[in-house]
């Protein structure tokens, strides 16, 4: 893959998704070609998605489903407790034991993606010729062709400090199309509100899954910590994506600045020499702080700077899931 | 008083305002901000927030101490100092300014002993300049004063010294002591710095010659009422707190013995080759005792005569006397010099004198006759040949040169005019064109021609002819009047008219400006003239009593000749002139004496003055003798005067009394003497007294030689510029080392 994600978006004209609608196929197409790189997702398509948690699925496939119901591969049997359904009552073992036991099966299940792209307007920032938003729709743009086309089932969020639009989870090109057109028209405005657009999101999520998020998680703390709690104890499987611009961590300027705050938060004028060593100190605080509250939830995060190429981060981290999943069990 | 007196360079102290730079720099650097968009705001007011007060502390101990090295350098530079009263006065160094005068003028070459006075002002100027010490930054302005101050160093010592080797001997001008004050004053105002206090230590080497302090005033009443510049020097030096320290090196005595030449002239005017003459040299003696055995030396165009002692009284002069008859016309150098005297100086005078050739005179006669009595020009040509005189025959002696031609003589023969100096057109109407134009051109190159009348023009004709062949109204005919009518009286016997006036101070006619000479000019009776309007340009030098006032003599430039009118007859027709011996040999012997001759060449030139001269022809390799033998070549290019004169100037200040010579390729040396001023020779110095009275400014310090040192002043000043030097260096250094921890510690990534 080429190191400028943009140039790699430019490269993929020609390779269109196949089964789109005529007009729905025309739109996805522009999209398609917008946010997609080839080159990523032929590296993304050896690579296994694999679950690591019990996830719901409605399609046979890959995915083992750690939830004992309705299948065709017999797991155990159990005894019954008020509330089973009757379908489940295993008859025959009653009528020779009068025992009253059910039926358990190992499912193969079908994988839900949920991906919750930040749109506020700190997302537009930007020091090289793509912002961090671009960078965002390219890597969700990817992880839901990735997704759609292992057969599973992918939906987009997009959100500032309230959810903007939201796709529900389904599977098949239409649905690939349709996220990659919500993506291509998703602009960088409003103020951020990441721990509360989570929070609200959790109850309606109705099947649990991965719940990949984008943003550079510039919020309340503890607001971020509590909503990816209530996600896991839901659940769901969150993925933090931190997308960030490399100047955001760097801080590397020469000359004296006029730093307008986007999304309200003032202006101010500071010698980016005398307040660098401060700066980093208070962001790494901020992501270290991230880091860690993640790994107690047992979430991931994955930090991204928009320099580093596309396929490189996503796969890197994604053979990184594929390996521990499979060392799990 | 604040923690400075002042400084040496006041100007330099204005750079202190650069400490400002800096601060602009930071202002400037404040409003030059980029804007940028920024979604990190949260963690960049952060660590604005912790890091402000920090940040501007940093920042505001770097711009101090830019600030600080600026003002520092500025004021190191300007090099202050101050009094022993300042708080900082343990810091500074006892740094000496001394200003030293030596006098340098003529009378300091007296020669008391086997040194002479001004080879002891370099010795004490030597020793007190081994007293100054130049790493101390002691500072000396050594100038050298005679007839103008000349500043020779200004630095340290060691320069000074340097300096002081080039002076060999005394010039041979006199001291103008006012000019080398003011010179101080400029100094020492310089040193004040607008604190009207300057602490210069002046001291002036001198022999305390009298003359020095009593110039005369200027001549006008406003001149006389006018304080003398030396005095005005002095009180300035007063206001600035300057004393001057005198210093006197002169002789022993109050009235040195010294003896002077201060003339030399010939007792009789020089008329030419073989008469006899004598040489005047005038002898003062300076001295209180009058000297009998002086010995007085002439050489004439350097053949010695014998030695003439002179008894010369005290305090006066004496006159000794060479014979002198020269044996050529031409130039002549008399050098008269006195033996055996202690002040050379004055001992020597010179005079450059031009002993004319005969003029060549050329008379037209108008109307020529056998008979003396009876021919135009018959009286002037006899007066004009040389004297049947025995003592003049003897000398051979031939005032004029004269040749007497007819107007048909003059127009066949094609007389070259380049030979004649006066020619004389007797009663004369017209000429050829031709021989017109030539007598105009050797007027023009500088001859004469002189205009007499007679009978020829009585009538309307002849007078008609006269005027339209010599006179033009815009003054490029040889008239230098235009002729109007004749007058003739009627009856001899009772009226005549005779010169009423005349010009007494032209060179033709001053020998009648003698009282018992002036009637043989006014009583000549003159019975006919011819009325004229002179020229504007004209001068009527002798007028007849008629009530018209009508002249009788006119003269006029014509270019570089002359030209002249006689309104009546040169013989006895219209007037008595020729039959009075008595007043027709002066008349025409001094007339045509000084229209034959130029003007003689400027040939003595005062000290200090530049000296340039004439040629006829383009001067080639020119080299200028001095009197002390050494050689100029002369490579400044000569000026064109046209009609083939050119000027060329020789040097402009002459610097050294005597005789300078001017030799050139194939042409005769010009000799000028340059004259200095013959009162320098009086030695009259004075008293102690008389010096602490003339001034308060002045204090006389009494020095013997290698004895006496005189101590420094009490109120001396110190200087700071090593100490604020250093202080900007350590500016310099901790700004560079603060700005380099800074960006280390701001680039430190944790």
């Amino acid at each position: 893959m080429a190191d400028d994600p943009i140039k790699a978006v430019a490269g993929a004209a020609g390779h269109g998704a196949s089964g789109a609608g005529a007009v729905g196929r025309d739109a996805a197409r522009q999209g398609y070609q917008k946010s997609l790189d080839p080159a990523v997702l032929d590296r993304l398509s050896g690579l296994s998605l694999v679950a690591r948690t019990v996830v719901e699925g409605m399609m046979a496939g890959q995915h083992r489903s750690p939830h004992k119901g309705s299948s065709i591969e017999f797991a155990q049997h159990r005894p019954y407790v008020p509330g089973d359904e009757l379908k489940h009552v295993d008859w025959k073992i009653f009528a020779r034991s009068n025992r009253l036991v059910v039926k358990e099966f190992v499912e193969e299940t079908n994988f839900t993606c949920r991906i919750l792209l930040d749109a506020s307007e700190s997302m537009g920032f930007g020091t090289l010729r793509w912002s961090k938003l671009d960078y965002a729709r390219w890597a969700a743009a990817a992880l839901a062709h990735l997704v759609i086309r292992q057969r599973d089932a992918a939906g987009l969020v997009t959100f500032d400090s309230a959810v903007r639009e939201a796709m529900p989870p389904t599977n098949g090109t239409h649905q690939l199309a349709a996220v990659l057109n919500a993506l291509e028209n998703t602009r960088a405005t409003g103020n951020a509100g990441v721990g509360s657009v989570l929070a609200s999101l959790v109850p309606q999520l109705k099947s649990r899954g991965i719940v990949a998020v984008f943003s550079d998680f510039f919020d309340d703390l503890d607001t971020i910590v509590s909503a990816i709690r209530q996600l896991r104890h839901s659940g769901h499987d969150p993925i933090l994506f931190q997308i960030l611009d490399p100047q955001e961590l760097d801080f590397e300027f020469e000359s004296l600045l006029r730093l307008d705050g986007l999304e309200g938060a003032g202006r101010q004028k500071v010698d980016p020499k005398a307040i660098r060593v401060a700066y980093k100190e208070e962001i790494a605080k901020h992501n270290e702080a991230l880091r860690l509250q993640a790994q107690r939830m047992n979430a991931d995060l994955v930090t991204i700077t928009t320099d580093t190429p596309l396929d490189v981060a996503l796969s890197t981290y994604l053979a990184h899931r594929s390996a521990r999943a499979r060392s799990s069990g | 008083m604040g923690l400075f007196q002042g400084f040496l360079n006041p100007a330099l102290a204005a750079g202190a305002l650069l400490a400002v730079v800096p601060l602009l720099i930071h202002l400037l650097n404040r409003q030059r901000h980029k804007p940028m968009e920024w979604a990190a705001m949260r963690f960049v007011e952060a660590a604005f927030r912790r890091t402000r007060r920090r940040s501007q502390f940093e920042n505001l101990i770097l711009l101090l101490l830019r600030m600080g090295a600026v003002a520092l350098l500025a004021f190191a530079v300007a090099r202050p100092f101050l009094g022993e009263e300042s708080l900082l006065a343990p810091l500074t160094e006892s740094r000496r300014d001394v200003v030293l005068v030596i006098d340098r003028s003529a009378s300091t070459g007296y020669r008391e002993s086997v040194s002479s006075v001004f080879e002891r002002l370099l010795e004490r100027a030597r020793e007190r300049l081994n007293e100054l010490d130049g790493s101390r930054g002691d500072r000396v302005t050594l100038i050298t004063a005679d007839r103008a101050p000349s500043t020779l160093s200004s630095h340290g010592p060691e320069d000074a010294i340097a300096a002081l080797s080039t002076l060999t001997s005394p010039s041979d001008h006199a001291l103008d002591l006012a000019a080398a004050l003011a010179e101080v004053v400029g100094l020492a105002e310089r040193d004040a710095a607008g604190t009207q206090s300057s602490v210069l230590e002046v001291v002036v080497l001198t022999d305390l010659q009298r003359r020095t302090f009593t110039a005369p005033r200027g001549e006008t009443a406003e001149a006389k009422l006018e304080t003398p510049a030396l005095l005005r020097a002095l009180d300035r030096l007063e206001e600035l707190g300057v004393r001057v320290r005198i210093e006197d090196l002169g002789a022993g005595a109050l009235t040195p013995a010294n003896l002077g030449l201060i003339g030399i002239e010939t007792s009789d005017r020089l008329l030419g080759a073989g008469l006899e003459s004598e040489v005047v040299v005038t002898v003062a003696n300076h001295g209180p005792k009058v000297v009998t055995d002086a010995r007085v030396v002439l050489e004439i165009d350097g053949q010695r005569l014998p030695t003439r002692p002179v008894e010369v009284p005290a305090r006066g002069t004496a006159s000794v006397q060479f014979p002198f008859t020269p044996r050529r016309t031409g130039e002549h150098v008399l050098e008269a010099s006195l033996a055996g005297d202690r002040l050379t100086f004055d001992d020597t005078v010179a005079l450059v004198v031009d002993v004319p050739a005969p003029v060549r005179v050329l008379l037209v006669d108008g109307a020529p006759s056998e008979r003396l009595d009876k021919a135009e020009t018959g009286y002037l040509g006899a007066v004009l040949e040389a004297p049947l005189d025995d003592s003049l025959g003897r000398t051979k002696y031939q005032p004029f040169d004269v040749r007497t031609l007819t107007v048909a003589g003059y127009t066949a023969n094609e007389v070259d005019l380049n030979e004649v100096d006066v020619l004389v057109l007797a009663n004369l109407v017209s000429l050829p064109p031709s021989s017109v134009e030539r007598i105009e051109e050797r007027v023009a190159a500088g001859g004469s021609v002189v205009f007499t009348v007679g009978d020829a023009i009585a009538n309307a004709r002849g007078l008609e002819t006269f005027t339209t062949r010599f006179f033009a109204e815009d003054g490029t005919g040889l008239l230098p009047a235009r002729p109007r009518r004749v007058f003739e009286v009627p009856e001899r016997r009772d009226r005549f008219h005779r010169a009423a006036t005349f010009d007494a101070e032209h060179p033709a006619l001053e020998f009648f400006a003698d009282e018992r000479w002036v009637s043989y000019l006014t009583e000549v009776p003159v019975y006919g003239f011819l009325a004229v309007e002179p020229l504007a340009d004209a001068r009527v030098l002798a007028a007849l009593d008629d009530a018209a006032r009508s002249p009788l003599l006119i003269e006029r430039p014509y270019d570089r000749g002359l030209t002249y009118l006689w309104t009546t007859s040169i013989d006895g027709d219209w007037t008595n002139l020729p039959e009075l011996p008595a007043s027709f040999v002066p008349l025409v012997h001094e007339w045509f004496r000084h229209a034959g001759r130029p003007a003689p060449r400027a040939s003595t030139v005062a000290l200090g003055r530049a000296l340039s001269t004439e040629f006829a022809r383009f001067p080639r390799e020119a080299v200028l003798v001095l009197p002390s033998g050494d050689r100029r070549r002369i490579d400044a290019p000569p000026r064109d005067l046209g009609d083939g004169r050119w000027r060329l100037d020789l040097v402009d200040t002459t610097d050294q009394k005597g005789v300078w010579r001017l030799e050139q390729q194939a042409a005769p040396t010009q000799a000028f003497v340059v004259e200095a001023d013959h009162s320098e020779g009086d030695l009259d110095r004075m008293e102690a007294a008389e010096i602490e009275a003339f001034h308060p400014a002045l204090q006389l310090a009494s020095f013997e030689p290698g004895t006496d040192v005189i101590e420094q002043d009490d109120a001396s000043r110190g200087e700071l510029w090593r100490w604020l030097a250093a202080l900007a260096l350590g500016a310099l250094i901790a700004e560079t080392l603060w700005s380099a921890w800074i960006g280390r510690k701001r680039s430190v990534v944790r």
